[in-house]
């Protein structure tokens, strides 16, 4: 049973020190051409179509510029030139963490939380994103426990990717020690407990990425963007008063309807808070966390 | 006799159910028994007639009551009864009518006493009606001729700007056609809901008429001395011809019969009254004051009243009494600051076809702010009594409430924080300060399950698994089974074998050539035969090889290769043609032998 416990814990260690340590220490070290070029490789792997060193010290200096209005505290236009770089595409965690400080800085709590909470999905464990989010639903609710139960709290301490590298090392291992079984017979009865082990823990990564995967995929997260978002029985204005919800309330996306009034269309959202209570409020209430990579 | 009681008492079981069904049935129709009274209007000029009518409703059998002494009018010898039997959503219901004829005599405001009547051995008893008698000295004047005439009513002239009052238009006719319903002049004032007009028959004097009354409220909208209508009503009287009794002959009259009625339109138009409209007083004026008039009494109650900061209350608030009830509006309340308000809903249920009296229901949803809230301010209510000259305000009671703080938890125990040693801990009042560097580390990547590349990564390991299984098995297979083991071998060993026999040949080397031209005979047969190939000689040939059904087409060229084989130990072949020309026909033969069943 020691086994179960020690291979994933390499295996993850072996993660963060590529992910964190590599990366993240090596960045202050090298100038900032090499993190232009590193940048452009970066948007290159993903696909952005950013892949030339010159669009990225573009999205560098106006991230720069962003975080220059920041700091001489006009928050709002900080958040719009943040928000912008965004629209770019520039997924980086670093560009949802600022604006989140921004929209929090200009007092829109739940506009912080939705872009801190996006961050989340890129750096489940990065301390800063952890802490700015505790903060906030502090503010919020008075208690700075995250969203959600603890299987699930789980599940999104690690990214779609790295629960699926952890179950892919597992499976290889698994199916190694399998194959090595079958070419050398006389090793089978020495390998049984590591085949046995690897083999649980992958199946175990695998449910553990399913699980992740639908998390992410099959619940629709949102944060309530207004001071007061008013809960109905159902999606209309007419509907009767269930109950309220403040600025920074998360909560989960059940359904969704389009209401035509008069010649406008108004969506409504179905949503469920964290105290298990159902209503409608209406769309644009709320900021829906798409369902993203990684 | 046990067999027969027993039978009763199954049979007493059996319509008991019956019998209280009847039995409730009766003391329920007993119970509901009601008698009510009514006028055919409220409002009467002296000397003409009104018709009270009692109305037994739900028994079986009502007397006819007997009418206590009433002030101001006669009551013309004579009353008219009848019955009046429905059904409804499959209930039966019987009325027994009444009808009693008063004349007005003198004016005046009179209450016609509660009137008491039997019903099924039970007395019931009607409630009290109030009528209006008014001078009869406008209505002659209002008359174009005795034919016709319409006349405004209004009970009270001396009204407050907003209240309204009850308007009557009652329209006389002998006999008319295309009577049009009565209008009025609004000017100044609005009108409320008119509810279908009533149509009825009176004596005035010695003249029967028929009367249709249509009730209304008005409200008047800015103050001071106004003129209120007239009404008007267009209709075709039939007017008595003048030759109708010119002739006494009988004859005459039966074969030259000419119109007895002239129809002559005419429009009828009643008096305007002068209407007194005060202004509301200036003084003493509530907070709260939001324009109604009436007189109302007010109830509220809320609730859930043990909740949590953010969840809704609902305060329901009934106002019931005389006025314009469906107009009522709940007013702002400044005491509920801590409480986020809601526009609330209102039902009404009136209790008058004029809309002047009945009960206006309020939901209003609030929402506490903040847990320090002890109770829900009291709801008040003001409005302006015009019969009291007064403003009142109406307040229900503070609700205790217990508000709890909004739901808290635990803060989290991290356990797989990256614990990056560079991650200086903020300060605990302020969140941490923004990056100042855009990593590519930190952007979204694709997602892994996503990618092919990825996706035939994952199936190297198992098509590597799969591979060295069928491997494995293999190897087993063979190491279990002898006869398919040597098969294979043979097999290897021919295939070795032509290719060194191919060798000889082009190397003439006519010795080696047969040597293993008759080896590779032995392999092939010992392996069809299960024998050693050592053992396979030419007299194994007709030995076993015919015994196993071959044919001579196969055993004529084996035979020959064998005979070759001999004879060129002693006259040795050394033309590369002479022993290549040989492999064809082994190879055939071989062929054959491998097709054989072993």
């Amino acid at each position: 049973m020691r086994h179960v416990a020690v291979l994933p814990a390499l295996v993850l260690l072996f993660l963060r020190l590529l992910a964190n340590r590599l990366l993240g220490s090596l960045a202050p070290l090298i100038g900032a051409p090499a993190r232009s070029w590193l940048l452009a490789v970066g948007f290159a792997t993903l696909g952005l179509g950013a892949g030339s060193p010159s669009l990225a010290a573009d999205i560098g200096s106006d991230f720069d510029a962003a975080n220059k209005l920041y700091e001489q505290g006009k928050f709002s236009e900080a958040a719009a030139a943040y928000q912008k770089l965004l629209d770019a595409g520039a997924p980086a965690e670093a560009i949802h963490f600022n604006l989140g400080n921004a929209w929090f800085k200009a007092g829109q709590l739940g506009r912080a939380i939705a872009e801190w909470r996006l961050a989340e999905r890129s750096s489940p464990r990065d301390p800063s994103v952890r802490f700015n989010l505790q903060f906030a639903r502090k503010r919020v609710t008075g208690s700075d426990a995250p969203a959600g139960v603890l299987w699930q709290r789980a599940l999104r301490s690690l990214t779609l990717n790295e629960w699926t590298v952890l179950a892919s090392v597992l499976l290889w291992v698994w199916f190694l020690l399998l194959a090595l079984r079958e070419f050398k017979p006389m090793l089978r009865k020495v390998l049984s407990g590591y085949t046995s082990t690897a083999g649980l823990g992958a199946l175990l990564l695998a449910v553990c990425l399913a699980g992740a995967a639908a998390l992410q995929f099959n619940t629709r997260p949102a944060v309530v963007i207004v001071p007061e978002a008013i809960a109905r029985t159902g999606p209309l204005d007419e509907a009767k008063v269930l109950h309220q919800l403040r600025d920074g309330t998360e909560v989960v996306v059940l359904d969704e309807k389009e209401v035509t009034v008069g010649e406008s269309k108004q969506t409504w959202l179905q949503v469920r808070d964290n105290a298990r209570r159902i209503g409608w409020v209406k769309g644009d209430q709320l900021s829906v966390l798409a369902a993203g990579r990684t | 006799m046990g067999l027969g009681r027993s039978s009763t008492q199954r049979t007493g079981r059996k319509f008991l159910p019956a019998i209280a069904l009847l039995w409730f049935a009766t003391l329920g129709g007993a119970f509901g028994a009601t008698l009510t009274a009514t006028l055919d209007r409220n409002v009467v000029p002296v000397g003409e007639s009104i018709t009270l009518s009692l109305v037994f409703e739900g028994a079986a059998s009502a007397q006819q009551p007997t009418l206590p002494p009433i002030s101001n009018v006669t009551v013309t010898p004579g009353t008219s009864q009848r019955n009046e039997l429905s059904f409804f959503n499959g209930q039966q219901s019987s009325r027994t009518i009444y009808d009693f004829q008063l004349v007005a005599t003198q004016p005046g405001d009179v209450v016609i006493p509660a009137i008491q009547g039997q019903a099924g051995g039970q007395v019931l008893t009607s409630q009290p009606l109030s009528l209006k008698i008014v001078k009869a000295e406008g209505a002659s004047a209002q008359a174009l001729t005795n034919l016709a005439f319409l006349r405004l009513i209004v009970p009270k002239t001396e009204v407050y700007v907003g209240e309204p009052f009850a308007v009557e238009i009652q329209l006389y006719w002998q006999n008319a056609q295309q009577v049009q319903i009565p209008q009025l002049n609004p000017d100044g004032f609005s009108l409320g809901p008119s509810p279908k007009p009533t149509q009825t028959r009176t004596q005035v004097g010695n003249t029967l008429y028929n009367l249709v009354i249509c009730r209304l409220t008005a409200t008047a909208a800015r103050t001071g001395a106004l003129p209120f209508g007239p009404a008007e009503c267009s209709l075709t009287l039939l007017v008595p011809t003048a030759n109708r009794n010119r002739s006494r002959d009988p004859f005459e009259s039966f074969f030259n019969r000419g119109p007895e009625f002239q129809a002559r339109p005419a429009v009828l138009k009643s008096d305007a009254v002068t209407m007194r409209v005060l202004p509301l007083p200036k003084e003493n004026v509530p907070a709260g004051f939001n324009g109604a008039i009436g007189n109302y009494r007010m109830t509220a109650s809320a609730a859930p009243t043990n909740l949590t900061v953010g969840d809704p209350i609902t305060v329901r608030v009934q106002i019931a009494g005389n006025g314009p009830i469906d107009s009522l509006q709940l007013p702002a309340q400044a005491d509920w600051r801590d409480f986020t308000t809601y526009p609330a809903t209102a039902k009404t249920d009136l209790n008058d076809p004029l809309g002047q009296s009945g009960v206006r229901s309020f939901e209003q949803v609030v929402i506490p702010q903040n847990h320090e809230i002890q109770a829900l301010p009291p709801l008040r209510f003001s409005f302006f009594d015009p019969q009291a000259k007064a403003y009142r305000t109406l307040s229900s009671p503070a609700v205790p409430l217990n508000i709890r703080p909004a739901a808290s938890a635990a803060a989290p125990t991290s356990t797989l924080t990256n614990g990056t040693a560079d991650a200086t801990p903020p300060p605990a009042d302020d969140i941490v300060h923004i990056r100042p560097r855009l990593d590519a580390a930190g952007a979204a990547a694709p997602l892994l399950v996503a990618q092919p590349w990825f996706l035939g990564a994952q199936s190297a390991p198992v098509l590597l698994w799969i591979s060295l299984l069928l491997w494995r098995k293999r190897v087993e297979l063979l190491a279990n089974n002898p006869k398919r083991r040597r098969q294979r071998e043979v097999a290897a060993r021919i295939r070795d074998g032509l290719k060194e026999l191919r060798g000889h040949a082009g190397a003439q080397k006519s010795l080696e050539f047969f040597a293993t031209l008759f080896r590779l005979l032995q392999e092939q047969l010992g392996e069809r035969l299960d024998l050693p190939a050592s053992a396979i000689t030419e007299a194994v040939i007709d030995e076993r090889l015919r015994g196993c059904g071959v044919s001579d087409e196969v055993l004529k060229p084996l035979r020959e290769l064998f005979q070759t084989c001999n004879a060129a130990r002693y006259a040795p072949m050394t033309s590369s043609q002479e022993l290549t020309a040989l492999i064809p026909k082994l190879e055939g033969v071989l062929s054959e032998l491998q097709r054989l069943k072993a």
